[in-house]
């Protein structure tokens, strides 16, 4: 079989605006891929993300325009996906985001092409002979196997949001394809109707630029004041460790590690957290790490920019006066 | 795989996962306010443990010995005073299963399911020594007339059920069956104990109780023998409560030292250390071998009065040592109220009397040992 | 209504590390359970059969001892188990696990909804669903976070990242569960010898339609090449003064020296 030697990504595009996930993936391809890096974007007919996706730099961008496969059903995404596929050939790679929506559409493309798929990666890098090789975390994250498909093309993965950077480039030079002729056949079993979530009082911690968490040992009343004032005053928000989703007022959603969300905001403040594992694997991205506690061997110290050996509550409200 | 391990691995992976939602988050609480909090005796009930080793023909799940012992054991991981007032009921429907007539078990075992049933011998005037009691019955025509006064009865209050010992003449000890609806049954003063405090500990006061023949355990006079089966029965589990108290410790020193260093090294590297734990280590294996052999001999129909005699004896003193060392270890927490090591002590330190205290233990184990080379 | 849920046993624990002698995963003293997610799909089947009288059939593809899984659904409610065991199937990725799964319930045949959990807690890969709704030719509704049952079919709530979608759908369809879905119960102590009335059937590669090159390791795309344990970022750490004044006041100035907090953003 003839292959298409390109890379290819799947723009996830959500509320009419293109998930960042999308541009991290376009960086780090662009990084890694010896072959042309080409965006397959989906979008409705009176938008223009492409432009957004170009300040990017991938090399090509394939843009179809319709209103029905806007609406996100998985089924007729599939049979999109595979129509083009047809048309182009098959490409070397097909990466997604590991969102909700890349890990439902991507495995049943998969299924279609009869291919290989790794879900949720961490890690991406290519052979010489384009093998893409995948590291992908399992059992919650306790154990990395790393993947490759070595006979079946499009090697495809999903990719967890936020562990690479994304970076505009100056002048790129991105050529856009349209295809307008894409026939598309309704799924008349499903109807979809969405909505955009009602906006939360503060932003998701996987999407904020400043986090201050707190941990176990700042579970009382008191300590959580101190902590939700000097987050006000970074205008952060706030993270918490795995036994504080126990208090009525948090949950996953603002549960930071392993089993909670990847963060990577510029700043994350640690405020009486230890560090472990579980922990740690959820802020690795997090650009600039400060933390506080009384542990001097702390192993979150290790994950720090900073560190300060002390009572965490006393080196919050210092802080709080500091950016007076 | 055959049904009956199919069955049991089905029921260990439900009591863990129970204890691991229900029963262990809230080990502390249940300690501090001396109940089980969080609606916890209603979900014990609506998923059936008080029929664990009910006969199957009676609406129970039948389990055996064996199998009831490790539930037992793994409740007690999570909370020592749950598994015993379930060891309180578990030894006494045993009893009625064993000596009920009929009438009786029908009467009484389908209703088990749902209403505790609790085994009672002590009174002010003795405890260990059954012929010290006052109670007493008397035959009126076909009926029973019961008097007399139960105290430190394990589950007394919560109890609807209660398996009585009282004389039937001067020198002549019986069992009966009483219940909380009867005329003349009424709770009295409730205990304030060092440990497992979970588990209401009552007294019952009987009043001219008026039963029918059928709620004779057995034959009259046959009271020393029922009391000695009920107290082999507990003995075991009570060594499986041991094992899960003991492995709670162990949980607990174990990811201390490993985590809490001094001077860059975690504390487990240290000899001392590691000899405390591994003592700790070494008496629960122990245990629980002691308890299993002695529930696997129950369910193979052999005289297991010694092993169960020395699976409590052995853990109970075992446990407090643990948790002693376990103490020592953790120092200022071990010694914090805040940290459940304290109450494990205490906990464990109950099982040294109750069920007969070690000593009575010993003299079982060495009339055996005697016996045996007669 | 016909309802076949798909189930995984996993490890108890997901807290396992790499045996340093065998570089594989140790997986000593550890015993198996039903994936979690899985019981919120059981669940969900439970509740639309106690209004609908609808057949619960559970399935799972493995080892023979996985048929403890298969028991304890019917002890939580199913009416019958189908276990897919072969040594054929061993080292399968989840294409050629999809497959054997899709071909079975083709076998149990007239099957309106296929309930799996969102995704399996050891591999966690959450493929399955997508890939046994393709080889269905079947649509498929993924994180349903609630569902429940209405004339001709479903009505679904599920979230995207900044989406609330409500999804109606036709039978037949297969849908993948969240733990946000229900409330899974217990298994009560004594249904659990009941259940034993109760069928476990067992399927081996024979039994089914299957073609040789799609099933186990021949029809697995997927390789993989190693398996480690993660690895911990080590920053470099500058430790602040000991006075938590001192210490936040430097700490402030270095920040916004390093254009990190910039004073309006």
């Amino acid at each position: 079989m003839e292959f298409l030697k390109e890379n290819w990504i799947f723009a996830e595009v959500d509320l009419n605006k293109v998930n960042p996930i999308t541009y991290q993936l376009i960086t780090k391809m662009n990084q890694i891929s010896e072959l042309p890096v080409t965006v397959v974007l989906v979008e409705g007919s009176s938008e223009s993300l492409e432009e957004d996706i170009k300040e990017y730099g991938p090399d090509k961008i394939i843009t179809i325009k319709n209103d029905q496969l806007v609406q996100g059903n998985d089924l007729e995404m599939t049979n999109a996906l595979d129509t083009l596929i047809e048309k182009t050939g098959r490409p070397n790679s097909f990466v997604f985001a590991a969102t909700v929506v890349g890990r439902s559409l991507a495995p049943r493309l998969q299924a279609r092409l009869r291919t290989g798929l790794t879900a949720d990666c961490l890690d991406l890098h290519f052979e010489d002979d384009g093998t893409l090789v995948q590291t992908k975390p399992s059992y919650g994250d306790n154990i990395m196997c790393e993947i490759v498909v070595p006979n079946h093309r499009p090697q495809m993965a999903t990719v967890r949001s936020n562990v690479f950077e994304a970076k505009k480039l100056n002048n790129p030079m991105t050529k856009v394809i349209n295809i307008t002729n894409l026939k598309v056949v309704q799924d008349k079993q499903l109807t979809i109707s969405s909505k955009p979530l009602p906006q939360e009082s503060a932003e998701s911690i996987t999407e904020a630029n400043r986090i201050v968490a707190i941990g176990r040992g700042d579970k009382t009343e008191e300590n959580l004041t101190n902590a939700k004032r000097l987050a006000d005053k970074l205008h952060a928000v706030i993270g918490v460790t795995r036994p504080l989703t126990d208090l009525e007022e948090f949950d996953i959603n603002d549960q930071i590690g392993q089993s909670g969300q990847s963060v990577s905001p510029d700043i994350l403040i640690n405020l009486g957290i230890s560090g472990a594992v579980q922990y740690t694997a959820g802020i690795s991205n997090a650009k600039t790490i400060v933390s506080a506690n009384t542990d001097k061997d702390a192993p979150i110290f290790k994950h720090s920019d900073y560190y300060y050996v002390g009572n965490a509550e006393e080196f919050s409200k210092a802080l709080e006066k500091a950016l007076q | 795989m055959d049904q009956k391990t199919i069955s049991q691995d089905i029921l260990l992976r439900m009591v863990k996962a129970f204890v691991k939602n229900e029963v262990a988050p809230y080990d502390m609480e249940i300690d501090h306010t001396r109940s089980y909090v969080n609606n916890l005796w209603s979900k014990v009930k609506e998923n059936d443990f008080l029929s664990l080793m009910l006969p199957e023909e009676y609406g129970g799940a039948g389990f055996n010995g064996r199998t009831s012992a490790k539930v037992i054991n793994e409740i007690a991981k999570g909370n020592a005073s749950l598994a015993v007032t379930l060891e309180g009921h578990f030894k006494s429907v045993d009893q009625i299963v064993k000596y009920g007539n009929d009438e009786l078990k029908n009467e009484y075992l389908p209703q088990a399911k749902n209403r505790i049933i609790a085994f009672s011998m002590t009174e002010p005037s003795g405890g260990s020594n059954p012929m010290g009691i006052n109670s007493h019955a008397e035959k009126r025509g076909d009926k029973w007339i019961i008097n007399g006064d139960k105290i430190m009865i394990t589950n007394g209050g919560l109890a609807e059920i209660y398996c009585v010992l009282v004389k039937t003449a001067p020198d002549e000890l019986s069992f009966f069956v009483v219940d909380n609806e009867m005329e003349g049954f009424e709770y009295g003063k409730q205990e304030n104990f060092l440990g497992l405090t979970g588990v209401p500990v009552g007294e019952i006061v009987m009043n001219n109780i008026e039963v029918d023949e059928s709620h004779l355990l057995g034959k009259v006079g046959m009271g020393k023998e029922i009391g000695d089966s009920a107290h082999d029965d507990a003995r075991v589990l009570m060594g499986a409560v041991l094992t899960g108290i003991m492995e709670h410790e162990l949980d607990l020193v174990t990811d201390y030292a490993t985590h809490r260093k001094a001077i860059d090294t975690p504390i487990i590297q240290m000899q001392g250390i590691q000899r405390k734990i591994a003592d700790i280590a070494i008496s629960k294996e122990t245990t629980k071998l002691l308890y299993q052999k002695a529930a696997w001999m129950k369910d193979h129909g052999q005289d297991y009065e010694e092993e169960a005699a020395m699976a409590k004896a052995y853990g109970s003193r075992s446990a407090v040592k643990a948790g002693d060392d376990s103490l020592q270890i953790l120092g200022g927490y071990g010694y914090s109220l805040d940290y459940p090591i304290e109450h494990l002590i205490r906990d464990a330190r109950a099982m040294e009397i109750a069920e007969g205290t070690v000593e009575k233990m010993r003299t079982a184990i060495a009339l055996k040992e005697a016996e045996s080379r007669a | 209504m016909k309802i076949v849920v798909g189930i995984k046993q996993v490890p108890e624990t997901t807290n396992v590390k790499i045996n340093e002698k065998t570089k594989n995963i140790d997986r000593r003293g550890i015993s198996g359970v039903i994936n979690q997610y899985d019981r919120h799909a059981l669940e969900a089947a439970f509740e639309i059969k106690a209004k609908t009288n609808a057949e619960v059939i559970v399935m799972t593809m493995g080892p023979d001892d996985f048929v403890v899984s298969l028991q304890e659904a019917l002890a939580l409610g199913a009416d019958s188990a189908v276990l897919l065991s072969d040594r054929a199937f061993a080292g399968a990725d989840t294409l050629a696990t999809g497959y054997v799964l899709s071909e079975a319930i083709k076998k149990i045949g007239d099957v309106d909804l296929v309930l799996l959990g969102q995704q399996s807690v050891d591999a966690d890969t959450g493929q399955m669903g997508p890939i046994i709704s393709e080889f269905l030719d079947i649509s498929q509704v993924t994180y349903a976070s609630k569902l429940d049952v209405e004339e001709g079919g479903l009505r679904i709530k599920r979230y995207l990242e900044n989406i609330e979608q409500d999804i109606t759908a036709k039978l037949p369809v297969l849908v993948t569960v969240t733990d946000q879905a229900n409330d899974p119960k217990y298994v009560n102590i004594v249904e659990i010898a009941k259940s034993f009335e109760k069928e476990v059937t067992t399927w081996h590669a024979s039994d089914l339609n299957l073609d040789a090159d799609r099933v186990g390791q021949a029809g697995s795309p997927s390789v993989v090449r190693s398996i480690s344990s993660p690895k911990e970022v080590v920053k470099d750490n500058y430790k602040l003064p000991d006075n938590p004044q001192d210490a936040a006041d430097e700490l402030v100035k270095i920040l916004k020296d390093k254009n990190i907090l910039v004073e309006d953003k």
